[in-house]
């Protein structure tokens, strides 16, 4: 499947043209400050977002994630200017959504910055597919009238549903109702499109092919932001963003205890105290005592051990998303090895008291199994490493921890 | 307030008190033919908690449409063991099956789906006013009751609106109960609820199971699996076995909760 | 109060919009049935009772020559006369003192006020009879002049001097100008005073009552036969005869047939306001299915819930009973007051009609249960899942198991359609594309607006083609009297004298004399068939332009030859031009040859046309006359005909004729034209009762549609459409609606307007009458249902634009 240039480029004869995506200004693409949101009702209020910090970057493929009443749909509304924040601030593709804006122009402006793809698809039941596809740029008056039914028809073409273009939607299957939709939400060339679990009401093939359409469309420069619930998409994004009860787990959290339950993360990422390291600072020195649980949030450290002549030797380098402190922790004594910041990165790490550490790994007996695999693995690699001298690549291969870079 | 089944589980102790026998069910659009279940064969025994868990789509809730009778079989047979005797229930007529309901099954859904127009004492009432099975006034004193157990009596007289989605649920469950089923059926009841909320449900579930009732609940989410006393996973419309619990499937394993 | 009885009530106060929706829905109906039937009741009784009430007389007869006590005592001894009075009725002008404008009254002459024993005059203020130099004016003349008692009258005599009476009394006299639309109006003196106003003594109308068979028209006629015999023999002249019944008001017939185009419009409303109910029950139902489907669920049998929603429908019917019982009541009141003030009768007081209480009941209570029935019983039987699943929201396209469905060919045809003109270069915006496949797809609620709507338009356009075909007729009716001014004088003139007088009047280029006939048609056995007036104009007058239906006009020679009008039928159905009439002129029978046959307005008894040349001679008035037409030069509008008459009266008394009256051409239709008028107005009154029916009709539609559309109003919101394009989506939608609805009403406006227009006119005139169209009508509703349904949509339509999005797209 190949996208046609000009459909992302902007076509020459276009009226109103959003910036064309290619050219990719510095600003992110959606920068939320400090998002609260409060239900009010006459039970009394929720709050459903507890002040949310996020930025998403521009030309990303990233996944919301979070179980039902977790926040992720309100989330989702906020990026898309459909609810509007309590407090805080709300800033997609340089535009202040909710400075100075009604509803109605939120619509206008959401037409032609951003494409919404709905679980349910949400193709208007009366309009055949390709006029489902023109009717966004019938609103936001782009393009020439002239050449919206040839634009309409590129898209169906790309999504594969050019032989359905007449059809109405409820004559087509789900999966091609949702390429229709995709199509529609393409159809103003938006830089961002918006997901609402995309894929939850496909067969696997249909979820297969338009999570392809989705990575096709982020290496043309798109950003595409997503909510699923679906282990197996998430693991094919760029980004992971995880909400629960209304506030962000840390990604490194995310990446570092997967096996977690999603409340067990959000305690995690609080407990957790930040340490800033600047570059090539000793986090750790070897045969001390450890008293923290230590991921990576941002940076790479270097896991050094003294070689024979007492030189240090780098035996692994680990990334966000990858931990150390869990061997001492676990099998108890002294460090096995110190650990760095790498010298040309600052790193943030995520420490977790000792006490918090063996709390969590109680509550979450798969964890303390996953944990404790790692940890004699790498004990055993220290040992060798001990006994035999040190090999030239780092242990890091052998680390079967994910990372988020 | 709640009877105890003794009457079946003491009479007939074997007895399953739900039975699917081969059941299929098949349904056809001008697309084709789609099938649900695929010769389903279950026994749901007294004071069990049961969970039925598959993805969406796996015939999960055609399933519990197969037992709760708002659906027709295609083929296959579903015996329920109640009030001492065994209806084969898509044998009853629409009017009769909705007043064995009214008396032997209690339902709950993931949307709650009180009437928003009546107050939350009015809702529990409803049932047991529309199957005359008590008396106006005791109806009301055992509205009262349930609302109790359920914990939302402070709230009786407000309209459900005006309550949380947790409570709505609550609400739903002591509608439920309202004409003493000894079945209550629930799908995805935590669906729309937040962790905190939906383990409060469970409890209350699970105080039920404590005083006899049997419940039959559908979910997707696998994560709920150790709640229940047993559980059966649904794929493509057929049960699975779990490499786990051989015999599951058809072993009264629950009875020794 | 039990829960579901309790839902029952929230249902009914819950959605107060819906609710009024329905309940004026019921009460339109039943109100416009109640107070037409109502009305229909009680003036059917009232009319003839008050009639009867004041002893009309049976026989009347007309005398050209005066006649004193002896006859009317003569008279009274005959056998099967009950009672008989003789009075001077004969015409004047008045004014009230100071005034200028002077007014056209039959004055009556009573003997003794004590003693009247027929067409008895009911006091209402002041005294109830009046003595010598005094007057009593009928309630009639007192509205037109606006003379109060003590106020003062001015009397124009004929030889041009002005006497004054003072007025003492209003009566009201419900039998002597009955029957007559074009009646003048009345007013009453002793017979004292008959010389003060250069009256003759002595009688010129004869009444008489008979003291059996005064209800059979047979016995009537027999009667009016041997008393006009009678009277002959006593060498008078009797130039008309009437005969009446006691029980029956002449008029009755008319109004109950125009009161019977007024039920049979009521019945229709009631029709459409049915269709409303039953379109606003169908949605409500609609919005109820996931109830209905829980209640199922928890126990709830099939009956019970029927049960709870017919409950609901008599609430609502209960509900507008409540309100239309006592406004159909008062309103039936009202209307039959209205009429009987225009027919000049008394009600006998204010009364609950049994018969249209007991008609208000059963259809405020039939006719929600009839138009509820279908889709209650459909909304029952709605199975547990299908309402459960929501799979009643999968028309829209929404619901996760949405099935691949085949297109209808409805839907194949109108994309095909779309992407047709497209192809052809023809691209439709997609906005208004959904607006117009929108408007199509809840097919039986547009059908059911639609039927509402196009009702509406097509009497409303029929009404006004039907005024059209009145006032055209009247128009026509007009070519009688082409002349500008009628100058009538109170003795013959000579032509020549006349004529030569009247040419010097500034303007004048024409003045015709006419002869005039009284002439009764006799039946072979000599009772009188019908009463003529001949008028005889040159056989070569451009004055009158004929409608004829048979026959030819007069020509010159014709010799007792007369045309006449179509009324003759009444009598002598068969009547063909060619055959003989039997006709007694001044107390002289002949036979007269009809040569023609034309149309003319009914009500002012048969007339008929001869030559001048043959009736002058046969009244022995050659080349004389009492009647002139005249012509001018000038303006021939209402207004300078008016003034014109005014200059004439003038200047031929000056000149020292004696002139009775100059008349306009046109006031001789203003009359006519007002009572058409009153008939008008209440059709038009029942077509904004039918096309606010239907745009209330309109209304819950598009209230309806958007209310099950909010959640595609939320799609459009969030790919980008404002708020200006939502609206636009639905009120374009109800536009659409509107105008196919007006076309259809165009359409359906014929047979209508055909219809309604031959039961009027056959009601008014007797006789059916050429159908005129106007473009008025259908401009008027063109734009009147372009507003409505602007207007009905909108406030659906801002409903729609100020959802949230969020609200309507709520996450499944």
């Amino acid at each position: 499947m190949s996208i046609p240039a000009p459909l992302y480029s902007g076509s020459s004869a276009g009226t109103a043209q959003p910036v064309p995506s290619a050219v990719m200004p510095l600003t992110p693409m959606i920068d939320i400050r400090g998002v609260v949101k409060i239900f009010k009702n006459a039970a009394g209020e929720f709050k459903v977002l507890k002040g949310l910090d996020l930025t998403i970057e521009r030309g990303q493929f990233v996944s919301i994630v979070g179980k039902s009443g977790s926040g992720k749909s309100t989330l989702l509304n906020m990026i898309t200017g459909i609810d509007h924040p309590t407090h805080g601030q709300v800033i997609v593709n340089g535009t202040d959504l909710y400075a100075g804006k009604n509803e109605s122009s939120r619509s206008l402006w959401r037409g032609r910055n951003l494409g919404i793809v709905f679980q349910f698809f949400q193709l208007l039941p009366m309009l055949s597919l390709l006029e489902n596809v023109m009717l966004p740029m019938d609103y936001a008056r782009m393009y020439d009238f002239d050449e919206r039914p040839k634009r309409a028809m590129q898209l169906l073409t790309l999504v594969g549903l050019e032989h359905q273009a007449r059809k109405l939607p409820l004559a087509v299957s789900t999966g091609q109702q949702q390429l229709a939709a995709i199509a529609r939400a393409l159809s103003t060339d938006p830089p961002l499109l918006v997901a609402d679990e995309p894929t939850g009401n496909l067969d696997s093939h249909s979820s297969d092919h338009i999570i392809e359409l989705f990575d096709q469309l982020v290496r043309e420069g798109k950003t595409v932001v997503m909510v699923t619930h679906d282990p197996s998409l998430t693991a094919r994004t760029n980004r992971n963003i995880i909400i629960s009860d209304g506030e962000l787990i840390s990604e490194a959290v995310a990446v570092a205890l997967p096996l977690l339950h999603h409340r067990e993360m959000l305690a995690v990422t609080k407990q957790a105290k930040s340490l800033k390291i600047s570059p090539a600072q000793i986090i750790l020195q070897r045969d001390v005592h450890v008293e923290s649980f230590f991921i990576i949030a941002r940076g790479v450290v270097e896991v050094i051990l003294q070689g024979k002549n007492e030189e240090d030797v780098i035996v692994s380098r680990l990334n966000p998303g990858q931990y150390f402190g869990e061997v001492e922790l676990l099998v108890g004594g002294m460090s096995i090895a110190s650990v760095r910041a790498a010298a040309d990165t600052a790193v943030e790490l995520l420490a977790l008291q000792r006490d918090d550490f063996h709390k969590l790994l109680k509550e979450s007996p798969i964890t303390e199994e996953a944990l404790g695999r790692i940890a004699r693995q790498r004990l055993q690699e220290n040992k060798s490493i001990n006994r035999q001298g040190l090999p030239q690549a780092g242990l890091g291969k052998n680390n079967n921890a994910s990372s988020l870079a | 307030m709640i009877s105890t089944p003794n009457s079946v589980s003491s009479n007939i102790p074997s007895l399953p008190i739900v039975e699917l026998r081969d059941v299929v069910k098949i349904y056809k659009s001008d697309a084709g033919e789609f099938t649900a279940l695929r010769g389903i064969n279950a026994q749901i025994f007294p004071c069990e908690f049961l969970g039925v868990i598959g993805k969406s789509g796996a015939g999960k809730s055609t399933f519990l449409n197969m037992i709760t009778g708002v659906d027709t079989l295609t083929q296959g047979d579903v015996l329920v063991r109640t009030e001492g005797k065994e209806v084969s229930i898509h044998q009853l007529s629409e009017n009769d099956l909705a007043s064995w309901r009214g008396r032997n099954l209690g339902v709950v859904f993931q949307s709650f789906q009180l009437l928003p127009m009546l107050t939350l004492l009015q809702n529990v009432i409803l049932p047991i006013d529309l199957c005359g099975k008590y008396s106006p006034r005791a109806s009301r004193a055992r509205a009262m009751e349930l609302l109790d157990l359920v914990e939302i009596a402070d709230h009786a007289n407000k309209l459900p609106a005006y309550i949380s989605g947790g409570q709505q649920q609550r609400v739903a469950i002591a509608r439920a109960l309202a004409n003493d089923p000894p079945i209550l059926v629930a799908d995805e009841p935590t669906g729309s609820l937040d962790s905190v909320t939906a383990d409060h449900i469970f409890d209350v579930f699970e105080h039920l199971v404590e005083r006899g009732k049997t419940i039959i609940m559908v979910t997707h989410d696998t994560g709920l699996q150790p709640r229940f006393s047993r559980h059966l996973l649904i794929a493509d419309g057929e049960i699975v076995i779990p490499p786990d619990s051989t015999g599951a499937v058809s072993a009264p394993a629950a009875q020794a909760r | 109060m039990r829960p579901r009885w309790l839902k029952v009530f929230s249902d009914l106060t819950d959605n107060w919009l819906r609710t009024a929706l329905v309940v004026f829905s019921i009460a339109v109906g039943v109100i416009s049935i109640g107070v037409i039937s109502g009305a229909y009741v009680i003036i059917s009784n009232d009319m003839s009772a008050s009639y009867a009430a004041n002893h009309p007389m049976n026989v009347e007869l007309r005398l050209s020559t005066q006649f004193d006590k002896n006859l009317v005592d003569t008279i009274r001894n005959m056998r099967g006369v009950a009672q008989s009075e003789g009075r001077n009725i004969f015409a004047i002008r008045a004014r009230v003192a100071g005034t200028t404008q002077w007014t056209s009254l039959d004055l009556v002459g009573i003997e003794n006020f004590k003693k009247v024993q027929i067409n008895l005059l009911k006091p209402i203020s002041g005294q109830s009879s009046a003595d010598k130099k005094q007057l009593l004016l009928e309630k009639k003349a007192f509205t037109t002049l606006n003379a109060p008692v003590g106020s003062t009258l001015e009397f124009e005599l004929s030889d041009g001097t002005i006497k004054t009476l003072p007025v003492v009394g209003i009566v009201q006299d419900q039998t002597t100008g009955a029957g007559d639309f074009l009646a003048p109006p009345f007013a009453y003196i002793s017979t004292d005073t008959l010389t003060y106003l250069g009256q003759k003594d002595g009688f010129n109308r004869l009444y008489a009552t008979l003291s059996a068979g005064n209800n059979d028209e047979e016995q009537l006629r027999q009667m009016a036969a041997n008393i006009k015999d009678k009277v002959e023999k006593s060498n008078l002249i009797v130039s008309r005869s009437r005969i009446s019944k006691t029980n029956e008001h002449p008029m009755a017939s008319t109004v109950q047939a125009i009161l019977g185009i007024l039920l049979a419009l009521g019945i229709l409303i009631l029709f459409l306001s049915s269709s409303l109910i039953a379109n606003t029950l169908n949605a409500l139902l609609n919005q109820h299915l996931r109830y209905i489907g829980v209640m199922k669920l928890i126990g709830g049998r099939q009956n019970q819930i029927i049960a709870m929603y017919i409950t609901l429908i008599l609430a609502f019917g209960v509900i507008a009973l409540l309100i239309s019982v006592p406004v159909g009541g008062q309103g039936a009141y009202a209307l039959a007051a209205f009429i009987a003030d225009k027919l000049n009768f008394g009600l006998l007081g204010f009364r609950i009609v049994p018969l249209a209480f007991i008609i208000q009941i059963v259809i405020g209570m039939a006719v929600p249960l009839l138009a509820g029935l279908v889709p209650v019983l459909n909304g029952s039987r709605i199975t547990v899942l299908r309402a459960i699943s929501g799979e009643t929201a999968r028309e829209s396209g929404s619901g996760p198991a949405a099935d691949l469905r085949r297109e209808t060919a409805w839907e194949r045809f109108s994309t095909g359609l779309a992407h047709e003109l497209s192809h052809r270069g023809f691209h439709i915006p997609r906005p208004l594309l959904i607006s117009l496949r929108n408007t199509f797809r809840r097919r039986g609620r547009l059908m059911l607006t639609l039927f509402t709507l196009t009702m509406g338009g097509a009497i409303f356009i029929a009404v006004f083609n039907v005024r059209v075909t009145l006032f055209d007729y009247i128009d026509a009716i007009g070519r009688y009297f082409q002349a500008d001014v009628t100058v009538t004088f109170d003795r013959p003139y000579r032509l020549e004298k006349v004529n030569l007088s009247g040419m010097k009047y500034p303007g004048v280029t024409q003045v015709e004399g006419w002869a005039f006939a009284d002439a009764a048609v006799l039946f072979p056995d000599k009772t009188v068939a019908d009463n003529l007036v001949i008028m005889a104009p040159p056989v070569d007058s451009k004055l009158v332009e004929p409608i004829l239906t048979a026959g030819r006009w007069l020509q010159a020679g014709d010799e007792k030859a007369i045309t006449v009008s179509e009324s003759i039928l009444d009598a002598f159905p068969a009547l063909q031009p060619g055959q003989i009439l039997r006709l007694k002129i001044n107390g002289k029978e002949d036979d007269w040859k009809v040569v023609g046959i034309f149309k003319f307005v009914g009500q002012q008894g048969t007339i008929a046309y001869g030559t001048y040349g043959y009736i002058s001679r046969y009244t022995n008035l050659v080349d004389q006359s009492i009647s002139y037409r005249v012509v001018s030069s000038g303006g021939h509008d209402a207004a300078s005909q008016q003034k014109l008459a005014e200059g004439l009266d003038k200047y031929f008394r000056d000149q020292g004729f004696h002139v009775t009256e100059a008349r306009s051409g046109k006031s001789t239709l203003a009359t006519a034209s007002e009572s058409l008028d009153i008939l008008v107005t209440f059709l038009l009154v029942m077509a904004m009762l039918t096309a606010s029916v239907g745009s209330m009709g309109l209304a819950g539609t598009m209230g309806m549609n958007v209310l099950e559309r909010t959640r595609e109003i939320g799609i459009m919101r969030s790919i980008g459409a404002v708020d200006l394009e939502i609206m636009r989506t639905v009120i374009v939608e109800g536009v659409v609606i509107g105008l196919i609805s007006w076309f259809l009403g165009m359409l359906l406006s014929f047979p209508f307007t055909y219809l309604l227009s031959t039961i009027v006119n056959l009601a008014v005139f007797n006789s059916p009458v050429d159908v005129h169209f106007t473009w008025v009508g259908y401009l008027i509703w063109l734009a009147v249902v372009l507003v409505l349904s602007a207007l009905a949509s909108v406030l659906p339509a801002r409903n729609a634009a100020s959802l949230t999005i969020r609200e309507v797209l709520a996450y499944e």
